[in-house]
């Protein structure tokens, strides 16, 4: 991944644009065609890629088993919810922090692996928790799912917001996905980003180095494990329940596939990106063909052979191709006088 | 003690067919280190081709499908077992002229490709024979059951498992004592010196390639009438195929028979004491052994480590 214009900022230009822009839209949505919910569903989705790119675009680890932690994330806040206490920043910290627990289970065994052996270990893992969570019917209610979970209210002491609408939960989504990439971002591009980009490039110098790779990999992974849970949560409450469909081998390929097709590999922004195609891909596509998934990994399939850098990649062509023009033409301007 | 004989009978037959199917996926990892994400959905396919031939009339052109159906079921059987394989492998084929762009890359870029076209395959099935049930009619020779130490056993089990020793040990003797099977092992081994004998690698691979895919298409054909036929069966065979080669060690072809046989023990031996959870045994299996052996029980060097 290129280092992008202010990487040091805590705060970028991109990123007011995109929250300018995502304030907006239960304005506008319902006008083009679409629904408030697909908003949400899109936000909790992004909170996930964005986290699971921490792991496969910058640190370079292939995860086919993350929608382990998701599911996790989701059990976790309706457990912690019906147990614990109804109340909603326990209910998140419990889903995070089970998400994470996990991810440190599983990082003692995989982060000592690299490439193939590691996305084989994670697919073994993550049909451990799915298998668990379809067979343990007294905690997670089997296939039929955890039901039912609440919308709580989100309680500031003075304030508390009622999220039972989706317009309302999409503002509390955005907010918690508008923390999400201010985190994300000052992690990629920290002194421990460059590190775990430094892994993805030869994990041989970077020990060479002196780094501890097994700590960072295995601190990735929990990151990354710990924002899946995050979103696992919002994904319960969004849709009033915890269902084990998310934690199946396609689900955790479907992550991977959103991230690459939108461009995690080469931009910050792209698992955000494909994400947004995805989920708008499968209710448009879906709703003219029962097969879009056919249509999608084809998609899929011609961005892996011929622009592995995803749609992110492209733009990043177009821009650089406008931006030479410029820069040829400036020589020039310069030599005339 | 008695009491276990039958899990234990259960366990080797079963294990012997997890074997069968890993089998393609080990040839494909084992000669190319390319991973076959989509044997799974090709070993659906492969049942449900065969489905289409063994069960109700096809829409064929007048005639055609009469004199198919007429045929009777033993031979039609043993036509589906030859037919379907050669369609998938023909698949196969096509797959792999879209994976040669990703030889040389990072072997990840193959995984995805092949998962990408699972993702596809799957949904070709889903479009055309729906999300239902099929049952794969079977020769009346290996159907139904017989009574043995008091319990009725399925015929057809032993059938399949009887089979399935038929591939594994054809597949054996086709690596390891032929000269295809020498020149591919030297292909996978040193590329360069291969072509510079003037061997065409690039067919080698093809070959390889469908012949792989259509061990997926067998074995889904030979485990379609123990496993019903149904979407999720992709699934369902291309996580234990996949187990069995780390487990193995990827390049070793007993490694991975043996795998096979112990991955089914011990699904068969925990199904004597807690049925239900009998499948998570095989996961904890591979995360037991590969912690203490990363590159699984008879595993050597290869690039997938990269």
């Amino acid at each position: 991944m290129q280092t992008p214009a202010h990487a040091g900022r805590l705060i970028t230009p991109a990123m007011v644009g995109v929250a300018l822009v995502l304030l907006t839209v239960p304005l506008w949505i319902a006008k083009v065609g679409l629904y408030q919910y697909i908003g949400v569903e899109i936000l909790i989705w992004a909170i996930y890629a964005l986290g699971f790119n921490l792991l496969l675009g910058t640190a370079g680890l292939p995860s086919f088993g993350h929608g382990a932690f998701f599911g996790i994330g989701a059990y976790a806040f309706g457990l912690t919810q019906f147990h614990v206490a109804a109340n909603l920043w326990v209910c998140l910290l419990g889903g995070i922090l089970a998400a994470s627990l996990a991810g440190a289970l599983v990082a003692g065994f995989v982060a000592r692996r690299r490439g193939i052996y590691f996305a084989f270990l994670t697919i073994a893992f993550g049909q451990v928790f799915w298998f668990i969570a379809m067979k343990a019917r007294n905690v997670t209610g089997g296939e039929d799912g955890l039901l039912p979970i609440a919308r709580l209210p989100a309680d500031f002491g003075i304030v508390s917001f009622d999220l039972t609408g989706n317009t309302a939960l999409y503002f509390f989504v955005l907010a918690l996905f508008l923390v999400t990439v201010v985190a994300l971002w000052r992690l990629t591009y920290s002194p421990f980003g460059r590190v775990l980009s430094a892994i993805r490039q030869s994990e041989l110098r970077a020990a060479h180095l002196g780094y501890q790779v097994v700590l960072f990999k295995m601190l990735a992974f929990i990151a990354s494990a710990a924002f899946a849970g995050l979103a696992g949560s919002l994904f319960a409450m969004a849709q009033g329940g915890a269902f084990p469909e998310v934690m199946a081998l396609h689900y955790s390929g479907y992550i991977v596939m959103m991230v690459l097709v939108g461009g995690g590999l080469v931009s910050f922004w792209g698992p955000v990106i494909g994400v947004v195609v995805f989920l708008l891909a499968r209710d448009l596509l879906g709703a003219v063909t029962l097969t879009w998934m056919l249509w999608f990994g084809l998609l899929f399939v011609a961005v892996i052979l011929f622009k592995p850098e995803g749609i992110a990649g492209v733009f990043q062509d177009l821009r650089r191709r406008f931006s030479r023009q410029p820069a040829q033409a400036q020589p020039a301007a310069r030599s005339t006088p | 003690m008695f009491t276990l004989i039958p899990f234990l009978i259960n366990g080797l037959t079963l294990g012997l067919l997890f074997a069968l199917i890993a089998l393609g996926f080990m040839l494909i990892v084992g000669v190319m280190e390319q991973i076959n994400l989509a044997h799974g959905s090709l070993f659906a396919l492969g049942a449900y081709v065969a489905y289409a031939l063994l069960g109700p009339p096809l829409p064929l052109p007048v005639g055609v499908g009469e004199w198919w159906a007429g045929l009777p079921l033993g031979l039609r059987y043993v036509l589906a077992l030859v037919i379907a394989p050669c369609i998938v492998g023909l698949l196969g084929i096509l797959i792999e002229q879209g994976m040669r762009r990703t030889y040389g890359k990072d072997p990840l870029f193959g995984l995805l490709l092949t998962f990408g076209a699972a993702m596809v395959i799957e949904d070709v099935i889903r479009s055309v024979w729906g999300t239902r049930d099929y049952i794969l009619p079977t020769p009346d020779a290996i159907s139904g059951g017989f009574i043995a130490l008091n319990l009725i056993w399925s015929t057809y089990r032993f059938f399949a498992a009887f089979a399935a020793a038929v591939f594994i040990l054809l597949t054996w003797l086709l690596i390891e004592r032929t000269r295809f099977g020498a020149v591919i092992k030297a292909g996978a081994h040193d590329s360069e010196m291969v072509r510079a004998l003037g061997y065409d690698l690039a067919k080698l691979r093809i070959a390889v390639f469908a012949i792989g895919t259509m061990l997926a298409a067998a074995a889904g054909v030979i485990m379609a009438p123990i496993w019903g036929i149904r979407p999720h069966m992709g699934v369902d065979a291309v996580i234990p195929a996949f187990l069995i080669i780390v487990l193995g060690g990827v390049g070793s072809f007993w490694g991975a028979v043996i795998a096979g046989l112990m991955v089914g023990m011990v699904i068969g031996l925990t199904a004597a004491y807690a049925s239900e959870w009998s499948l998570l045994s095989m996961y904890i299996l591979l995360i037991v052994v590969v912690t203490f052996r990363s590159r699984g029980l008879f595993g050597k060097k290869s690039i997938l480590e990269a």
